[in-house]
């Protein structure tokens, strides 16, 4: 076997299978990252979601696809048929080793097949099975059909991004899959701990829809004890404390709830304070009544200032403020690249060696690891066919040809 | 998580929501506050989301006998847990350099939004400072328009996330090995994973992504949008991601004449007209209630779903309800309290709801006297010099 085995990583040892679409991508790749050994299923030629653009230099290809090649990283590929008897019967001797099991097919659909958790429980009492649909494997809308739009808009995200005379907007896309994936690989690791004393495994049923609807900070809340509806109000936050000014060359995120005193007086510096030195307006409420007075004069002043100076006056006062930046200066930034945030990956089969993001926490005992490239279609089928289950090379060629690999 | 004790200095709402995951499977969450932070932190709606399942203690930070209390605590807990800027711990002797020793294998999670090193960590930083930086309050707007992003904080719901995946696979680790370990969770680098393709587009392609509104490039969609229903700022989200779902489509919807236009026969088509496509799906929309359009098309197989408010997602959403997304307990205060349930829903250990919030050192007693085994005495001393509160 070639995958690595290095001790320093948390889930060293511990088996995955990946049969996922983009509802699941993010987890098996989480896990993969933390130490696990992933093995994506796809099926034979392919994986549908190495469809999805764009591509390398913009050449439509199945190994090209930055989708593909992203959220694939450091896991390990094989090509399956599984609704072929054979196909089946290889996915139960994959699974009968493996500690975890992650799919986003529609509820009932392994059912179908005879490889629900019941089954897979009486092969492998220790598997840990997750599943991530569009709303569940119960209730009303079991059998809707969703995606990462329709994922926000149920789960109310939506209703509250964008501004009043525009429609409600959907946020920088896929962050339903990316929720989801973060409430899969949580819970992936809880059972994982809690199997270290029971022995067991057990199943995790997760939904678009319920991780949406989990991580909308104000809106439950209000409704629940202020009895209020959140609106849209653009890019001034909900608490109206912080909003996006836009400055002589760009844009800047400013706030005004704290060290008022100290923003003033930065202000009245450039004779741009107009009345906001008033005593009154030391009062939050007032400040709150008052808000659009303030945003108006806030608005002025940022006007005539670069959002370099903005930002960086506003650190030295200790506010939080930011500029508000292109992915493109996110690539470059000093403080991610001395951070080691962005990591080289190896691409032999192109030549080339890129950039990728990389771990989202520095563990400094068991460190995140991007090991390698997403695989090529069928890469490790041999190493997996042969190495693991030890199927002869007549064997894989009489699957291959029978569209089971 | 049973017999695990986490120590919980976290404030605010990106660490309080990673040590609730703890707390909601089993774990002894102890939340520390001095009693003058803990009383500008009030118990309503916010505390009562993000703090149900915890403890509550208060202990002084600010004297030198309050933090060796909290030495004695950390000696027998499991996870520390923080979201203060780097210098907060420090100050209070506290940081993982100073608590290491107490215990050999401490799991010491530290959640500051530029984390603890690098040209920028003494940055402030909240949600909105985040998402500025980490690039998404640009690409979420429509093309031509100022930036609009997240109308609320989700990079503190990623801070938590991100933590609390940290603190699990510490746990694990540990388990295996028997070593624990620090972990600085940098929340904008949390909120810099979350990019999907953008920053492979910008190193790879040198194209960076530009905003694109409610539509879908990758994989190209068509209508793909939010689109007005009938009644006051009522709105509809659908999307046909292939031929055969706009069969289903049209069909659905009647098969009006315009649907029949060749230049919207293909899913190329429809891409290339996607603004007269939008103008005459929204015609349609306009007509009808957004739950009406919903139900139609899903029943006819197309994706489609209401843009739900607060009062839909809490009350008319049957599936939500189904789910148990609200539960709630009784809390003295606030009588009954309402919040979140949780998207991990596991066969064999399901969330348990043991308590609502504390209130501001509920706890004393049993941390004080049992857990730390103080006499009532010594409780008293400590009491009388403001250690306590």
């Amino acid at each position: 076997m070639t995958v690595e085995m290095d001790n320093s990583r948390a889930l060293d040892g511990t088996r995955v299978l990946d049969l996922c679409d983009e509802k699941g991508v993010y987890c098996a790749k989480l896990l993969a990252e933390m130490g696990a050994d992933v093995v994506k299923v796809e099926r034979p030629g392919g994986d549908e979601t190495r469809a999805i653009g764009p591509f390398v230099h913009d050449v439509p290809d199945p190994e090209r696809s930055l989708f593909f090649m992203h959220y694939n990283t450091s896991k390990r590929g094989i090509t399956l048929d599984i609704e072929k008897p054979e196909g089946r019967e290889i996915l139960l001797r994959l699974i009968g080793k493996a500690d975890v099991l992650v799919e986003t097919f529609r509820p009932g659909y392994l059912a179908g097949l005879g490889l629900d958790y019941g089954a897979l429980r009486e092969l492998n009492p220790r598997l840990i099975m997750v599943s991530i649909t569009d709303f569940g494997q119960t209730g009303p809308y079991r059998d809707y059909l969703s995606s990462d739009l329709i994922a926000c808009a149920l789960g109310g995200m939506i209703s509250v991004c964008g501004d009043a005379d525009t429609p409600p907007i959907r946020p920088y896309l896929n962050q339903a899959y990316h929720t989801a994936s973060h409430f899969a690989t949580i819970g992936t690791l809880m059972a994982l701990y809690y199997r270290n004393f029971s022995g067991e495994g057990q199943y995790l049923d997760i939904s678009l829809e319920d991780g949406i609807a989990a991580i909308l900070e104000h809106l439950g809340i209000y409704y629940f004890y202020h009895g209020t509806v959140a609106k849209r109000q653009g890019t001034l936050h909900w608490s109206r404390a912080f909003k996006v000014f836009e400055t002589k060359n760009g844009y800047a995120l400013m706030s005004f709830r704290d060290r008022w005193d100290d923003m003033v007086a930065w202000l009245d510096s450039e004779g741009m304070a107009h009345d906001l030195a008033d005593p009154r307006y030391r009062e939050l409420s007032y400040r709150l009544d008052n808000l659009s007075h303030i945003i108006e004069v806030v608005a002025a002043f940022a006007r005539t200032k670069t959002t370099e100076e903005i930002v960086e006056m506003g650190q030295l006062l200790r506010m939080p403020y930011g500029k508000v930046r292109d992915v493109a200066e996110l690539v470059d930034d000093e403080h991610l690249i001395d951070r080691g945030f962005w990591v080289p990956v190896a691409h032999p089969e192109l030549g080339a060696t890129f950039k990728y993001p990389g771990a989202p926490f520095k563990a400094h005992g068991s460190p995140w690891h991007l090991r390698h490239r997403a695989p090529l279609i069928g890469e490790h089928n041999p190493e997996v066919y042969e190495g693991e289950l030890g199927l002869t090379k007549e064997e894989l060629s009489t699957l291959r040809e029978r569209g089971v690999i | 998580m049973e017999g695990l004790r986490v120590v919980d200095f976290t404030w605010v709402m990106a660490g309080p929501y990673c040590t609730r995951f703890l707390g909601d499977f089993g774990a002894e969450v102890i939340k520390i506050q001095s009693e003058e932070i803990g009383r500008a932190e009030p118990v309503h709606g916010f505390n009562s989301f993000w703090n149900r399942n915890k403890l509550s203690v208060t202990i002084n930070m600010s004297t030198t006998t309050g933090r060796e209390v909290c030495k004695r605590l950390i000696k027998i807990s499991d996870v520390v847990v923080d979201n203060f800027s780097a210098r907060v711990l420090r100050q209070w002797g506290l940081d993982w350099e100073s608590t290491k020793s107490l215990h050999s294998d401490l799991i010491m999670v530290s959640m500051a939004g530029m984390g603890h090193s690098g040209p920028m960590r003494d940055y402030v930083s909240f949600g909105p400072t985040l998402h500025a930086m980490a690039g998404v309050t640009a690409l979420s707007t429509f093309p031509g328009h100022g930036p609009l992003g997240f109308g609320y904080s989700y990079a503190d719901h990623v801070g938590g996330l991100t933590g609390a995946m940290a603190v699990l696979q510490a746990l694990n680790y540990r388990y295996r090995t028997g070593k624990g370990q620090f972990i600085d969770v940098a929340q904008l680098e949390g909120m810099s994973a979350l990019l999907s393709t953008a920053p492979l587009e910008c190193t790879i392609n040198g194209k960076p992504p530009k905003p694109m509104g409610n539509r879908n490039q990758n994989p190209a969609a068509a209508p793909h949008g939010i689109y007005r229903c009938k009644g006051d700022d009522r709105w509809v989200a659908i999307a046909v991601f292939s031929d055969g779902e706009w069969a289903s489509f049209c069909r659905a919807i009647g098969a009006p004449e315009w649907t029949k236009k060749p230049e919207l026969a293909t899913s190329a088509g429809r891409n290339n007209h996607e603004d007269e496509l939008d103008r005459l799906v929204e015609e349609w929309t306009g007509q009808h209630a957004a739950e009406e359009v919903m139900h139609l098309l899903q029943n006819a197989g197309v994706r489609a779903g209401v843009v739900q408010n607060a009062e839909d997602i809490v009350e008319n959403d049957p599936q939500l309800l189904a789910r148990s997304m609200w539960v709630h307990a009784e809390h003295p205060e606030l009588g009954k309290c309402y919040f979140d349930g949780t998207p991990l829903k596991f066969s064999e250990t399901p969330q348990r709801l043991r308590r609502a919030v504390p209130e501001l050192g509920q706890d004393n007693d049993y941390i004080f006297g049992e857990l730390l085994g103080m006499s009532q005495k010594e409780i008293g001393q400590l009491a009388d010099e403001g250690v306590l509160r």
